[in-house]
């Protein structure tokens, strides 16, 4: 609670002043600092960062009143930009009944339909499931917006009173669009301040993320009122993206990375304060374009601005508070598993390459047939390449499934690695440059931790995407690291034993058994790590930080551990995924690509090393039903709206159908009498579970207190006996059993 | 001198006082209840003691050492070790790995030989649930689950015992058994904190009582003078749990 500012504190806001005067006079453009260019960059920077204010004030007000972090937010946003440009350009509906329809019925129904069908049942789910079902929603949202809006097709929405001449200040052009955005910005704060601090509804939802059963008791719906603010964010998306898509053009993919500006708002913002995710948004409009007007990049760097809004993030995670070790939040899991036997692991690693071995040799008829997944050149190719994806969610699965640190960068590690590996041995197919290449990326997977890793796991998801975002815009697009005069010459084959591993057609059979072999070794060796103390620790960590730190667990120590042994195999996989391109592309490694990994590990169970190879066949998948409808149109963007879905149904089965299938094929084997048990035990436990969660939630709201339900209520809390005889007594109990001591 | 002590502990909430000097003394050898309603600030202590919490004024010493400015792991590798009101257990470890993380953790600072896997089992028959040992903590009853975290607590070879309602979600049978091993323990030379509202448990047990309402510590003394006391009585009246 302290707030005085610390040396280090300081010291850090100094250097890193020092850094944003090194590079803005370093890449000085044309335009010098005069009266009329600084009233442009004002201009510009207020209408930008109106909008961005928006889209950060949604999204902090539906985190704040459902404790959900919307990653969809930027995606509904650009859904809804397309509707209104289909009415408004395509339909020629005059543009007030387009807004009308779009802000205040298409817009707050998705946000009330999301809140029945899947918000409520996130809200005492884990961190990970969270992240998972709305980061599924992004990519169905962006799937469908694809699927409905061929992408090839130009678009253009117009700005807003467009022709007219604006105001004119000072000889700068204000025109309508920004006037009106600067003004919307306005009145948008103005009234969510006002709804949240002085309306029935707003005190309702401030209560509701304080404590739901108490907010319960006092009156207050907590259904209308997270239905309410999920209706809310989703119409701020609607007015953000209706406002931006002008900008930046109709864009799928610009229009819903926008949603990173509101991300670092919301950073700034410290996720719930309203005001400052206004002046975050503001910060991140006038940054925008004050490199727009006064700087200009060199060629190395030219899509330095593109990485504003994540390098606002990262630098605004440093300077949040350290996050308390939180009590009470414990959640109960529904899941029994037993530890998986060391030879269970052996038949486990020899089934997988052996069903790849044998697939790869043709040995495996109804795939050696005519189509579908035929051993063809073309079809071990992809066999490679999604044997080296299935090898980077293995590189998650301590990370994610154990540690419970949500991270969305190691697919950008991978391509880094991949971008090394041609500098210091691929171009020679020398293995020992896969050692360096490790020996880089565990150090690179500290790194991308580092600034949130001792904030709570949401800023960690974040930073991990910024970091992608950075990655994508400033580390590969510089010819240093991916040199594009060069593609095509980057990897010769790896000489191992002999055998000639790379992407040539001759060599791809032999690639596509050693990649089987290293990844039946790897997930030999996870599954032994499992059995370890470093896994037990780890698991610990994610279980309960608060219980970790108490019997002298360095969490930091233990959560850099298991970032170096993840950014390791990532950086291996990569080496992988550089042979298997043979060429590296500038946008090979784009942050949308990484995020379907990691979504299908999550639904076949982040824990367990098995859903890497299930969901590396999962990838796989969708080319092949390409292929079966014969490239069929609607079928283009199966690759976001699959794992989107699939993503989508862990708000039903949060522990992924390897958990849900092994405990019910375990339950049919004779001798595995403790999997029967044990299911029985968590059905009897979720059963308690769930008649604690309906009565807290409704008793003396729509029931009455009957001696039976309070006696259920006592057994349910475990209170003692000797106060279940006093009836007098009982509603205080269920008082202070809710609130807490 | 006592092996663990809060002097004027201070810890505001917003406009709220959770704890208004609240001074306390802790000895080695004995079971020293801690008392109070609901919301008296029992757990807000027990966060001040284990570093979980930063107090805005005050000190927590353990052992002669000024602790406040520690970090938890650094406590707990003194010797404090704890249990939560709230169950904390690793709900997806099995029973016996919440244990032997504990004791595996104690190798980072214990220099002793022993063997965390022996004494994992020892502590799980000693709080006598080893026959649920391989069953994930998740899927336990409550208060098997709150005596898994009474034995990771004691696979720390704590000197100091924090225990937050340790008998909540036991039966009548189950709590003496608990009373039982605390006197055990406290014989060993363990020191012990108790917050607890079953007050047989507490009398029984207890050789110094402290008395929390509002943040305030109202009494202090052996469960005789704390039974008798007119402030300790005025704080419990009206509220749900009677003495």
């Amino acid at each position: 609670m302290r707030t005085s500012m610390k040396p280090a504190t300081i010291g850090a806001a100094i250097a890193i002043a020092a850094f944003i005067v090194f590079v803005v006079n370093t890449n000085r453009g044309l335009a010098p600092y005069n009266g009329s260019n600084i009233a442009t960059f004002i201009v510009v920077g207020l209408s930008l960062g109106g909008i961005y204010a928006i889209s950060a004030g949604g999204l902090v007000v539906t985190y704040a009143t459902t404790g959900i972090f919307n990653f969809a937010h930027g995606a509904i946003g650009c859904f809804l930009a397309f509707v209104y440009w289909e009415l408004r350009v395509n339909r020629n509906w005059p543009a007030p009944l387009a807004l009308f329809v779009v802000i205040f019925v298409l817009a707050p129904l998705i946000g009330v339909i999301l809140d029945r069908a899947l918000m409520r049942r996130l809200r005492d789910a884990s961190l990970v499931v969270q992240l998972m079902v709305t980061v599924g929603l992004m990519l169905t949202f962006m799937g469908v917006t694809l699927t409905i809006w061929e992408p090839n097709t130009g678009r253009s929405l117009p700005h807003f009173f467009e022709g007219t001449a604006g105001v004119r200040v000072d000889g700068v052009v204000a025109t309508w669009h920004r006037i009106i955005t600067v003004g919307l910005a306005l009145g948008i704060a103005v009234l969510l301040r006002f709804l949240l601090y002085r309306t029935r509804l707003g005190i309702a939802m401030r209560a509701v993320v304080d404590n739901r059963s108490l907010a319960g008791l006092t009156g207050a719906r907590p259904g209308v009122v997270s239905g309410a603010s999920w209706a809310l964010g989703c119409m701020t998306a609607a007015i953000a993206g209706i406002l931006i898509a002008p900008e930046t053009g109709m864009v799928v993919e610009n229009l819903t990375l926008v949603v990173l500006t509101a991300f670092a708002a919301a950073a700034i913002a410290q996720l719930k304060s309203l005001p400052w995710a206004f002046a975050g948004g503001l910060i991140v409009g006038l940054a925008s374009a004050f490199a727009g007007e006064f700087m200009s990049f060199k060629r190395d760097w030219q899509y330095a601005p593109d990485a504003i809004p994540a390098a606002i993030l990262l630098v605004a995670l440093l300077f949040l508070p350290q996050a308390r070790l939180e009590t009470g939040s414990l959640r109960l899991t529904r899941r029994t598993e037993r530890l998986t036997k060391p030879w269970e692991a052996v038949v486990g690693a020899l089934v997988v390459v052996g069903l790849v071995v044998a697939w790869a040799n043709g040995w495996i008829p109804w795939v050696v047939g005519s189509h579908f997944g035929q051993r063809t050149p073309v079809w071990l190719g992809r066999g490679a390449e999604y044997l080296v994806l299935g090898l980077i969610m293995l590189s998650l699965v301590p990370l994610i499934g154990w540690a419970g640190q949500v991270t969305f960068a190691n697919f950008a590690i991978a391509g880094f690695g991949a971008a090394m590996y041609a500098h210091v041995g691929g171009q020679h197919g020398n293995p020992i440059g896969i050692i360096w290449v490790v020996l880089m990326c565990a150090p690179l997977g500290v790194v991308v931790a580092l600034p949130a890793l001792r904030l709570k796991g949401l800023y960690l998801a974040l930073a991990t995407i910024a970091f992608a975002q950075l990655a994508d815009s400033l580390l590969f697009r510089h010819p240093a690291i991916i040199n594009q005069v060069k593609t095509g010459s980057l990897y010769k084959p790896l000489d191992l034993f002999g055998f000639h591993i790379g992407s040539d057609a001759n060599d791809r059979k032999a690639f596509v058994i050693f990649l089987a072999i290293a990844f039946g070794v790897l997930f030999f060796l996870i599954e032994a790590l499992r059995r370890t103390r470093w896994a037990r620790r780890w698991i610990a960590i994610a279980d309960s930080p608060a219980a970790s730190a108490t019997i002298g667990i360095n969490l930091t120590l233990s959560k850099i551990v298991v970032f170096a042994l993840s950014g390791a195999m990532a950086g291996f996989a990569g080496t992988m995924l550089g042979l298997s391109y043979g060429a590296l592309r500038v946008d090979s490694f784009p942050l949308l690509s990484g995020l379907p990994l990691v979504l299908l590990l999550a639904v076949g169970g982040v824990r367990y090393p098995i859903a890497a190879f299930l969901g590396a066949i999962g990838l796989l998948g969708f080319p092949a039903l390409q292929e079966v409808f014969h490239n069929a149109s609607w079928l283009t963007s199966a690759t976001l709206i699959g794992p989107g879905l699939a993503a989508i149904s862990m708000a039903y089965r949060p522990e992924g159908s390897v958990f849900y299938a092994g405990r019910d094929l375990a339950g049919l084997l004779p001798w595995r009498r403790d999997a029967r048990e044990e299911k029985a035990a968590a059905v009897a436990k979720a059963r308690e579970l769930d008649v604690r969660r309906d009565e807290i939630g409704d008793l003396g709201l729509t029931r009455p207190f009957t001696p039976e339900k309070v006696a259920q209520l006592d057994r349910v809390l475990g209170v003692a006996d000797e106060l279940t005889r006093l009836p007098a007594a009982a509603p205080e109990v269920v008082r202070s059993g809710a609130a807490g001591d | 001198m006592a092996l663990l002590a809060t002097e004027e502990v201070v810890v505001r909430f917003g406009g709220v006082r959770a704890l208004s000097e609240a001074s306390i003394e802790v000895d080695a050898g004995r079971v020293t209840g801690l008392i109070g309603p609901n919301g008296a600030g029992k757990t807000t202590l027990f966060n001040v003691i284990t570093g979980l919490l930063e107090p805005n004024s005050g000190r927590v010493v353990f052992d002669g050492v000024d602790i406040t400015q520690r970090t938890p792991f650094r406590r707990a590798r003194m010797g404090i070790s704890r249990t939560f009101q709230k169950l904390e257990a690793f709900t997806s470890l099995s029973a016996r790995e919440n244990v032997l993380v504990a004791a595996e953790q104690r190798k980072a600072w214990d220099r002793s030989s022993f063997n965390p896997g022996e004494v994992a089992e020892e502590l799980l028959q000693l709080v006598g649930i080893a026959d649920v040992a391989e069953y994930m903590v998740g899927t336990l009853p409550t208060g098997t689950a709150r005596l898994v975290e009474l034995a990771r607590a004691l696979a720390m070879n704590p000197r100091a015992l924090l225990l937050d309602e340790p008998s909540s979600g036991l039966n009548e049978e189950e709590t003496q058994a608990m009373a039982g091993l605390l006197r055990r323990l406290v014989a060993d030379g363990l020191a012990v904190l108790l917050v607890e509202h079953d007050m047989s448990f507490v009398m029984g047990t207890c050789e110094t009582i402290y008395v929390l309402e509002f943040g305030r510590m109202i009494a202090v003394g052996p469960p005789e003078e704390i039974q008798e006391d007119p402030a300790v009585q005025a704080a419990y009246l009206g509220s749900a749990v009677a003495p």
